[in-house]
């Protein structure tokens, strides 16, 4: 059996209830592993209600080939987190196809949301590693994490041409509204992800934390700012 | 070794223990180096014992400072490097070497590379604020850039006059970086305050890589360079050196080979991802390779970085 269920403990484990809705054990991998599942599932949701929007339609050779990629590495990460949650994965979280579709209206909207949801999950998977038991899990947590510091970094520069303020021109890939002066990336607990990812008006299934981690976070949240 | 003895029994103890418990790992699926699965693919158990052997010495330093100095060092490492690339390193000879390569980046890329030393020098500044110790006495003289141990006019001098290399070069240096941190996250485990900087470390690194990437692809870099910042196959293929004329040196390749090695991996957790349910049309190998970056370990990440130091790591 994989590693996972080596560290699952059968009791309190994450609950789906109606509607998709979904209480996390933020004590066990499990519960870790399915925190991570509900955000691939919102971003895989987003990034193919993109490429099939009429805005896809309009946008460059190269903003295709990055959200095509995009598309598919994170329906992978979602399909793979639920092969490794088996029968211990949440199920699949209600979504409002009204929120979805004003996300990707314009190209300039597809942008701007797909770097929020970058930045989130760089900041929920660098908030949430430290609180996996098994290696092996840490492990895969680890694969996509850096897969979506690649993503936040493609589609922060697809925004260059934008000369948003906070990050000089040339910078926005890794910039300074992201990165701080001890070169450290976003991080945010799972609590405060949640709230975001609530915000968003996408994901209408209640998703909440039922018990938090017993480990004290070590470090204050280190927030990705509002996308401009 | 008379004929009672197994092969194992003729190991280190120490080695012994970690080897029956990776195979078991193995046998329940964790992901392997393309080595171990080649050896096991061959039905040869002592090519798989031999790389096996590798890898679980390789992990054998688990302890939290021993993987912030090593973090150090290539922090320093890539730190060093670019400094010397904008010419602003403390050795003139590390300036003047990088000179010519120097006046043909753009304006529009400085920007870029000063914001990626930026971070690396904060990183050095990070671990040696928080239990990394330089024990090898690093500093800007310590790297030999040519990748030949001090002796200079290695493999990789074409760094110093051609932008196209030092733009390759510098996707390897970051996406070893990435891998480095990837491979010693485990070790972590014993300190949650220092894993957490360390992922929060990795992901800017990746960010690097990506970027990288992407001035490629925008300065004439081959396809397989994706705009999207991943990397797309694994070996020498997956630098996307095709830009770069002439054709890089086979040291140079082996070297890329070594960088990229079992970044084509379409397997997960033992899952084969182009199995798994609801993946759109057109998802294929290289979509899953790109999807999920992978660990090196210590000893892989050594033996890449080490042309380019003079002290020999350990």
């Amino acid at each position: 059996m994989p590693s996972l269920f080596a560290a699952c403990d059968d009791n309190n484990t994450s609950v789906t209830g109606p509607s998709g809705s979904a209480t996390l054990n933020l004590t066990t991998d499990v519960g870790i592993l399915n925190y991570a599942f509900a955000l691939e599932q919102l971003e895989a949701a987003f990034y193919t209600a993109v490429v099939g929007s009429a805005a896809f339609s309009g946008m460059t050779a190269e903003q295709k080939e990055v959200m095509t990629d995009l598309r598919n590495h994170e329906v992978a990460h979602r399909e793979l987190l639920r092969a490794v949650l088996g029968s211990s994965a949440i199920g699949d979280l209600a979504l409002s196809t009204t929120a979805v579709g004003t996300a990707v209206a314009s190209t300039a909207s597809i942008l701007k949301n797909a770097e929020a949801f970058e930045d989130l999950g760089v900041s929920a998977y660098n908030g949430a590693g430290k609180y996996l038991q098994d290696a092996a899990n840490l492990l895969v947590a680890g694969k996509i994490v850096s897969v979506e510091a690649r993503h936040a970094a493609a589609i922060r520069d697809l925004r260059e041409g934008l000369s948003l303020a906070g990050t000089p021109a040339g910078t926005r890939f890794a910039g300074d509204d992201v990165v701080n002066a001890q070169g450290l990336d976003v991080k945010l607990e799972p609590s405060a992800v949640l709230t975001r990812v609530a915000a968003t008006g996408i994901v209408t299934s209640s998703l909440s934390i039922g018990t938090s981690p017993t480990i004290t976070a070590p470090t204050a949240d280190a927030p990705p700012p509002a996308t401009p | 070794m008379d004929n009672t003895e197994t092969i194992l029994g003729t190991l280190d103890p120490d080695v012994t223990q970690q080897l029956v418990s990776r195979r078991a790992a193995i046998l329940h699926g964790a992901s392997v180096s393309s080595r171990v699965a080649a050896g096991l693919a061959m039905a040869s158990v002592p090519v798989a014992l031999a790389a096996l052997a590798t890898e679980a010495g390789a992990q054998s330093a688990t302890d939290v400072t021993g993987v912030l100095n090593f973090a150090l060092a290539l922090e320093i490492f890539e730190n060093e490097f670019y400094k010397a690339v904008l010419g602003v390193s403390t050795s003139a000879a590390q300036n003047n070497a990088f000179a010519p390569v120097r006046a043909q980046v753009p304006a529009s890329a400085l920007p870029a590379l000063q914001q990626i030393q930026k971070h690396e020098a904060a990183h050095v500044a990070f671990l040696l604020a928080n239990g990394a110790t330089n024990s090898l006495g690093l500093v800007a003289d310590s790297f030999d850039f040519t990748g030949n141990r001090g002796g200079g006019a290695g493999p990789f001098a074409r760094a110093t006059t051609e932008l196209p290399f030092l733009l390759a070069v510098a996707q390897g240096a970051e996406d070893t970086g990435v891998r480095a941190y990837k491979g010693q996250a485990g070790n972590l485990l014993a300190n949650r305050a220092v894993l957490e900087a360390a992922l929060r470390i990795h992901s800017v690194e990746a960010r690097h890589a990506a970027k990288i990437r992407r001035l490629r692809r925008a300065t004439g870099a081959p396809g397989v360079v994706k705009y999207s910042g991943t990397i797309s196959g694994g070996g020498a293929a997956a630098a996307g050196a095709g830009n770069i004329t002439p054709a890089p040196s086979a040291g140079v390749v082996a070297a890329f080979d070594a960088i990229y090695g079992g970044e084509d991996t379409v397997t997960e957790a033992g899952k084969a991802i182009a199995s798994l349910p609801n993946l759109p049309a057109g998802f294929d190998a290289a979509a899953a390779s790109e999807a999920f970056d992978e660990p090196l370990s210590k000893a892989q990440v050594i033996a890449i970085v080490q042309p380019f130091f003079k002290p020999t790591l350990s």
